[in-house]
């Protein structure tokens, strides 16, 4: 697995389950977390069993990030699109959730391959609300028509209070990315992470790939926003989006591989720690083969000395019986 | 916000299948088959001086540690290709090659729960017969590798008792009898502490039973495809396998009205895609019954399962006894046939009936002794009351006081996983 999946396991999982086994159906009430702090609420009951209540909690927005009852900008609209009459929103939602969604599975295309990728779709609701107004600056972006906030720099939330910047212009759309990491040696392994990513984005066979940059210090387009959103332990990242890299089906993939970069670069680090460390066993391996290899001499000379301690203590008797 | 303040992940690594979710929930999220597939190609090629064979090497390293898959992904990659090998990174209840599960942790972190390891407390599970440095290898990757704020590592049968505690008694003394896929143990535990040197282990599991079955139909000349006939009686084990009282009575039962007993079973051969049926008969009940009588399964071992029970808790320290025999608790997938409970606790009680008669036929009725209670628990979870009694822990909040924490660790070392305190919450 090189890129993070859109759609959630556990929530194609349960539905698929629910849709297959309809034999029993039972409770079913269940969370889970997803990384940058997303929680699934799923209940099913007993009396409605082809009804799911899913609730959906997202991250909380840093200040200067724009949300609309709790959710982002066009997530709503974005939600009736992609479900139609599936989906019914419940409002308000559930305590503690910023979404709370009624889908009568009953309504699902009768159809095997379009129930699928129905399915597929609910399951990546993630992409759908979070990345809601991330698409909308790239349709606008795609289409070539111009967005109410060219120019100005546009804060998404991506992460539990953290944010990215984007700033759409006509022909084309800049994304910055601060990169933050907990622990010391993640913040190093991410650092050469990112300029390695970046030299290989010049390589010929990715040319056609988004501009890429990496720097140290917050770059010139983010003089406006305020210092403490910058705070970034591992530098900034740009990516310039042009209009051939949103349109159609590329869509989709584009606005889920930005508003998840920051996972996929900790992934990768992780990964890449994975790695170190099998590495290093087998090295210790190797070294203790060659300890091994060297062993039988030692063992005969212990013989020996062990003889020579018997004789010794026959000798001496009693005086080294502490042994 | 806190870590602590998000449900802990709980992952029990089993022999056959790994059981991973958040704690609070009431099931696991995913089941998955223990094994990882991976593609060494690029380590067995000729180590030579030339530059291209360098680069190539050096291009199939660079993705070779994520060209890997792990669960049913992997086992149907294997067999589609000849690229991937197959690793059993546990065996036996052990960790055999810490790579391979090492990259199992990793996507089931990643890809099955995909959750941030550096957000959630954790909770592994390990038999109750590893090593400590086998526990302090597991934090060392935990720590250092996904970075966790906080491990605790639990012995798989404490926590099968903890996931019968919460209807009514709280309950951390009694015998697990965990009957998995790739073996048995009987574990007595009093108050939560593991009574190493009285575990018991029994060379038949829930693999047997499923390889009697197939040799019973087999004899039969039952008319099932041989490349499909291990899934075959795996599945006629788990759907229509019971546990009997009698074998003779359940002989004659099925002689006298075999049409409500002999089930059919129809499939579709994988190769040729013809449909097939066969009768399924006696084996229904005794497939579970080599438990029972093991010599009619293996020549040398023949105890059956409630004589070895009670002999680990005749080893088991005499003021313990009582309390064990009160609670005996199943957990395991092959524990959950019908009435095996029942047949248990018969068989286990008359055991000990007949040593208490003797002991007072011994002094001649002067002596009366209290009788013994026998008690075998069965909770309809008990397929992964180990998952389960790991969820119902981390869900105290004394779990994230136990953790053993990443400042602990940088503190102390990997040394620090070698004990797990058992806690509070536990009683």
């Amino acid at each position: 697995m090189i890129l993070l999946q859109s759609t959630s396991r556990f929530l194609l999982q349960i539905l698929q389950n629910r849709l297959l086994s309809s034999e029993k159906s039972v409770d079913i009430d269940c969370h889970s977390v997803e990384f940058d702090d997303v929680r699934y609420h799923v209940q099913f009951s007993v009396k409605s069993p082809l009804v799911m209540v899913l609730s959906v909690s997202l991250p909380t927005p840093p200040p200067g990030t724009v949300f609309a009852n709790g959710l982002p900008l066009g997530a709503i609209e974005a939600i009736k699109s992609a479900y139609g009459e599936v989906v019914q929103i419940l409002d308000p939602p559930k305590d503690g959730y910023n979404l709370t969604m009624r889908l009568n599975l009953a309504k699902l295309p009768q159809d095997e391959e379009q129930r699928q990728t129905t399915l597929v779709k609910i399951a990546s609701v993630r992409e759908v609300v979070l990345g809601a107004p991330l698409r909308m600056i790239l349709q606008h972006l795609a289409s070539r028509t111009v967005s109410p906030n060219v120019g100005q720099v546009v804060a998404l939330v991506h992460r539990a209070k953290e944010s990215f910047f984007l700033i759409p212009q006509v022909e084309k759309a800049t994304v910055i990315f601060p990169m933050r990491f907990k622990d010391s040696i993640d913040m190093v392994l991410a650092t050469s992470f990112l300029q390695e990513f970046v030299e290989a984005r010049r390589a010929t066979a990715l040319i056609n790939a988004p501009l890429c940059t990496w720097s140290p210090n917050p770059p010139q387009e983010l003089k406006e926003v305020p210092s403490e959103a910058l705070a970034a332990n591992a530098g900034f990242v740009t990516f310039v989006i042009y209009p051939r890299h949103a349109d159609g089906r590329k869509l989709d993939k584009t606005a889920w591989s930005l508003s998840t970069f920051h996972a996929y670069v900790n992934y990768h680090v992780k990964c890449s720690e994975g790695f170190m460390h099998t590495r290093m066993r087998r090295r210790v391996e190797s070294l203790i083969q060659a300890l091994d290899r060297a062993k039988p001499e030692l063992e005969t000379k212990n013989a020996t000395q062990g003889i020579n301690f018997k004789r010794l203590s026959l000798v001496d008797g009693s005086g080294n019986s502490n042994f | 916000m806190d870590a602590a303040s998000r449900p802990a992940v709980v992952i029990d690594n089993g022999t056959g299948y790994t059981k991973m979710g958040f704690a609070g929930n009431v099931e696991p999220c995913f089941i998955t088959p223990t094994v990882v597939a991976v593609n060494e190609s690029f380590l067995n090629q000729s180590r030579s001086s030339n530059k291209a064979n360098w680069l190539a090497q050096y291009n199939a390293g660079v993705m070779a540690d994520l060209d890997f898959f792990i669960g049913e992904e992997a086992l149907t990659r294997s067999r589609s290709s000849s690229t991937y090998n197959l690793s059993y990174p546990i065996q036996q209840g052990q960790v055999e090659n810490w790579d391979t599960m090492e990259r199992f942790w990793q996507q089931c972190i990643f890809n099955y729960l995909r959750c941030d390891p550096e957000d959630h407390y954790f909770l592994l599970t390990e038999s109750p017969l590893t090593a400590p440095e086998s526990r302090e290898y597991t934090g060392e990757i935990m720590f250092e590798t996904f970075n966790v704020p906080g491990l605790y590592i639990a012995v798989q049968p404490v926590l099968a008792l903890a996931a019968g505690y919460t209807t009514t008694k709280c309950e951390m003394t009694g015998v697990v009898v965990d009957v998995g896929d790739g073996g048995t143990r009987v574990v007595p535990v009093a108050d939560g502490y593991v009574i190493g040197s009285s575990i018991k282990s029994i060379p038949i599991s829930g693999k047997d039973v499923t390889q009697f079955i197939l040799q019973l139909m087999k004899e039969r000349g039952e008319n099932v495809p041989p490349e499909d006939s291990f899934e075959v009686a795996r599945k006629v084990k788990e759907m229509y396998g019971y546990t009997c009282s009698d074998i003779v009575k359940e002989f004659n039962k099925y002689d006298k009205e075999p049409n409500k007993y002999i089930k059919q079973w129809t499939g579709i051969k994988p190769k040729t895609g013809a449909p097939y049926s066969c009768d399924i008969g006696y084996e229904r009940f005794l497939g579970p019954e080599i438990f029972f009588s093991p010599e009619m399964y293996n020549t040398n071992f023949t105890i059956p399962l409630p004589s070895v029970i009670d002999k680990c808790i005749q080893s088991a320290p005499i003021d313990t006894r009582r309390a064990l025999y009160k609670n005996i608790v199943l957990s395991g997938g092959s524990t959950m046939f019908k009435d095996f409970h029942r047949r248990l606790q018969r068989d286990l009680k008359k055991i000990v009936d007949a040593r208490i008669a003797a002991s007072v036929a011994r002094y001649g009725g002067e002596i009366k002794s209290q009788p013994i209670e026998v008690n075998v628990a069965s909770h309809p979870i008990q397929r992964f009351a180990v998952w389960f009694g790991g969820s119902v822990l981390a869900s105290t909040p004394e779990f994230y006081g136990a953790c053993h924490t990443k400042a602990e660790y940088e503190e102390h070392g990997a040394s620090i996983c070698r004990t797990n305190p058992v806690f509070k919450g536990m009683y």
